[in-house]
């Protein structure tokens, strides 16, 4: 079945990403200078006795070759030890597990924001009956691109918790503590999905079926959100891979601004301090999530254009290539 | 519009949502309240002898108890755990008779075996645990309890005159066996740090809160203490916020009490405001930049001199920073053991330093203005230091002062994570800040400038007097001669201008009204213990 190699082929790909940006990132780690337990024996502030560096090598296991290092740490990894912080002395699934739970609520809840702004606007730009408000729903992709997240979570911040007292900046108080961050990734990160579905929306406005629709009398409202919003809406499903790579990305800043301990908090802290058990971890991990998405991205478009498939065509090329072709089936 | 509408719709339930879930103030105590604490730094790892950020020092200054007390005022020692102790004439052996009912907060003694297991630990490290030994500690200690459990005598293989100090310091915290037996990384878990201090840790989520709780039954404070009992405090939650605004505009909304670091712009407006601002120097190194007799024209003590007169302190303090900030009178900071005033060598004197950099032969200057020799531009380089907040402006002020001497500072950037291991093994680096708390600075002259510590200086023990100073200093057991060498050891830095002191360096932290008692210790950590917080 052309299918089923077509996922096959797809899942192999995706597992060979995932094991090659671990193994560059791994060994990456071991030339660049200063892990926390090389700083720890370099440091000027504690000469140690020779005896306790060899030992503190030895505990670590980094007195071993980096090949010896390599095959110890994915035998590990298979056997789920994941190892410890070399920073905090935490196990490192503690670590990410806390930072998980913690960001896919935020990422699940900014994903929904980010759509729902993003589908507000694209519908204000492209059908809002006054040109006014259009051009001024059309100015906020640009404005969302432009803005840093910081600048956005410290405004909801001031206003907020600040001023209005109406959230802790600081205590977890369950889903409403994630509501600003969630905001503040929605606004920072939507405009690339904004722009691409106000162009679908335009293009599939033109097109000759939106006048066939008219002409049999169908309302406008059901044109614009059974029609035109169903065919304009497809190349944003490329942007929404994407979009969840920025959500992660951009949760770094977010989760800082807003002290939250999640992933991207995770990821902060150990590049800063170059803590490899975690940093492996959680390069897995990204890279995994962004892997899959695209995944699921290129293995949703034959459900939502069969001819993918049958014409053996690759996903994931331009979007502005799809409608067209959809154009011509629809019309 | 129908978009309108639903996106009205959107705004209203968020702020039905968030109304109704709105910040809850912590109820007032019969006592002296609760306390929100926002650091500006996360306390990564509890273990003791590798208790290296000063955040993590904070807490088991409130969670331990040492054997003696420095008092921050006087600076003198005074009893705390040990109610008594002798030093032998020899240096070598030390006694310390303990306070009797002192408990761990997991219900066990702290008597003399507990003592003794602390400071064998401390000494030793725990190899197979992969625990390093405290860097403060001699090595070698032994230690014999009586049976008795009220006595400790310590021997030490050679003499080690800081060990009196040290045994003051936030790294020598007496912890329950609880904690020792724990694996390296049980050790790291706050809760984990079983001591027998005025808080106890609750709980902790790391990198996001830990609540400490008042110790019932706290009895044995330092005699100076006003409190001889319980803390005021029923609970401390610190919370880590790294975030500068944040922080500040947390603590203005009401919802944090105390917080640490704000940057010195802030400091007038919110002492203006009635928020008490409150700082200090801690004990030990001040921070200062080591100059390398080895790296480019620096062999020349001339240009080493020009550069320490060629910084106005006074103009950086004053544009830049905030009464709470002073320019460094020495190698060490005021109040420090030893402490010895040395700023009438190095004063801002752009004359001298012109007069010293013509001895030096700097005579040319090139079409940017900068001195030359032979061709050769002065040019001392450094990096910037990665510890400071206030780091980057500092660096570039002392820039722009180089620059009307005609030198040129070489500022260079590091990460983090790289800073130790890439620069402190360049060897064209001329200069790089040092200098941080130690709770006796004998241990830190030493591990900076000593041919067996780290040699930052880089002259392999070259310089015969001052290897010779330094090795006095810890065989030097009589306080009067200790401090005799101490002063030396700063005349001969300064003199031979291998180091140029900068700034004391303070700990600021800002308190809302209601907050009362709150004081710093002689290494500027936070004390909880008298804080009280009325509403």
């Amino acid at each position: 079945m052309a299918a089923r190699q077509y996922v096959a082929r797809r899942i192999a790909q995706a597992i060979l990403v995932v094991a090659l940006v671990y193994i560059i990132v791994f060994f990456t780690l071991f030339v660049l200078p200063g892990d926390p337990i090389e700083n720890k024996l370099t440091s000027p502030l504690n000469p140690l006795p020779p005896a306790s560096a060899e030992a503190l090598l030895a505990y670590y296991q980094l007195d071993k070759s980096p090949i010896e290092q390599f095959a110890i740490t994915v035998g590990r990894l298979f056997s789920g030890d994941l190892g410890y912080s070399l920073v905090s002395g935490r196990p490192v699934s503690e670590l990410i597990a806390q930072g998980v739970s913690d960001t896919i609520v935020l990422a699940a809840m900014a994903f929904v924001f980010t759509l729902a702004l993003s589908l507000a606007i694209a519908l204000t730009t492209v059908f809002a009956p006054w040109a006014a408000l259009r051009n001024a729903a059309a100015s906020l992709p640009i404005i969302s691109i432009s803005t840093p997240s910081f600048l956005i979570g410290f405004l909801l911040l001031t206003i907020f918790s600040f001023q209005l007292g109406w959230v802790s900046s600081i205590r977890d108080q369950g889903l409403v503590s994630y509501i600003l961050p969630a905001a503040t990734l929605a606004i920072a990160v939507n405009g690339v999905l904004s722009e691409v579905l106000i162009q679908g929306l335009r293009r599939a406005r033109a097109e000759p079926f939106v006048t066939v629709l008219r002409a049999k009398g169908t309302g406008e409202g059901t044109i614009a959100i059974r029609h035109i919003l169903r065919n304009g809406a497809i190349p944003s499903i490329t942007v929404l891979a994407l979009v969840v790579g920025e959500l992660l990305a951009g949760a770094v800043v977010v989760e800082t601004v807003f002290s939250r301990r999640g992933l991207g908090f995770v990821t902060y802290e150990s590049v800063r301090d170059q803590d490899t058990p975690v940093i492996l971890i959680v390069v897995i991990l990204v890279s995994t999530v962004y892997v899959v998405i695209n995944l699921i991205t290129d293995l949703l478009y034959p459900t939502l254009d069969p001819r993918i498939l049958r014409h053996g065509a690759k996903p994931g090329g331009a979007p502005a290539a799809r409608p067209t072709r959809r154009q011509k089936v629809t019309a | 519009m129908k978009k309108n509408i639903w996106l009205a719709a959107a705004v209203t339930a968020v702020t039905l949502l968030t109304a109704g879930c709105a910040a809850q103030t912590p109820a007032a105590s019969s006592d002296g309240g609760t306390l929100t604490y926002l650091d500006a730094e996360i306390a990564t790892s509890a273990q003791v002898q590798e208790s290296g950020t000063w955040q993590t020092r904070a807490l088991q200054q409130n969670i331990t108890d040492r054997l003696l007390y420095r008092n921050a005022d006087s600076g003198e020692l005074e009893p705390w755990i040990a109610e008594s102790w002798t030093a032998s004439p020899d240096g070598l052996t030390y006694t310390f008779v303990l306070r009797k009912g002192v408990t761990y907060s997991d219900g066990t003694p702290v008597n003399a075996s507990s003592v003794k297991k602390n400071l064998e630990w401390q000494s030793r490290g725990d190899d197979a645990k992969g625990t390093t030994p405290n860097a403060q500690f001699p090595s070698g200690l032994t230690a014999v309890a009586d049976d008795d459990e009220r006595t400790v005598v310590v021997t030490l293989p050679e003499p080690y005159a800081p060990f009196l100090n040290v045994l003051t310091g936030w790294g020598a915290g007496l912890v329950a066996d609880a904690t020792i037996d724990a694996s390296k990384e049980g050790q790291s878990k706050f809760v984990n740090l079983i001591g027998s201090g005025p808080f106890v840790v609750d709980s902790e989520v790391y990198g996001k809160e830990i609540v400490l709780t008042r110790r019932d039954g706290y009895a044995w404070a330092p005699p100076s203490s006003a409190n001889q009992g319980e803390a005021h405090l029923e609970q401390v939650t610190v919370i880590p916020v790294l975030e500068d605004s944040v922080r500040l505009g947390t603590l203005k909304s009401g919802e944090g009490d105390l917080i640490r670091y704000v940057q010195p712009s802030e400091e007038q407006a919110l002492a203006d405001a009635g928020y008490q601002v409150v700082a200090a120097t801690g004990v030990g190194l001040s921070n200062q930049w080591f100059l390398r007799p080895d790296a480019p024209f620096l062999g020349d003590i001339n240009v080493r001199k020009a550069l320490q007169h060629v910084i106005d302190r006074d103009a950086i303090v004053k544009n830049q920073y905030t009464e709470s900030w002073t320019p460094a009178t020495s190698v060490l900071a005021p109040g420090t053991f030893g402490y010895l005033d040395e700023s009438e060598k190095f004063a801002y004197d752009l004359d001298e330093t012109n007069a010293l950099l013509d001895a030096a032969g700097f005579t040319e200057r090139d079409s940017d203005g900068y001195r030359t020799k032979d061709g050769e531009r002065l040019v001392v380089k450094t990096y910037i230091d990665v510890y400071d907040n206030t780091a980057k402006s500092l660096f570039q002020a002392i820039q722009n002062q180089f620059v009307e001497a005609g030198i040129e500072l070489s500022l260079n950037e590091l990460d983090y994570s790289t800073y130790w291991a890439t620069a402190f093994a360049d060897p064209e680096v001329a200069a790089l800040r040092v200098g941080w708390p130690h709770p006796d600075p004998s241990k830190g002259l030493s591990e900076y400038y000593s041919a067996d510590g780290s040699d930052l200086l880089g002259l392999a023990g070259s310089d015969a007097t001052l290897q010779a100073l330094l090795d006095a200093q810890n065989a030097a057991t009589d306080d009067a001669q200790r401090t005799a060498l101490l002063g030396q050891i700063q005349d001969y830095l300064i003199d031979q201008a291998y180091v140029i002191p900068i700034l004391n360096d303070s700990q600021v932290f800002v308190a809302a009204d209601r907050v009362d008692g709150f004081q710093l210790s002689d290494g500027a950590l936070p004390e909880f213990y008298n804080v009280s917080v009325t509403d």
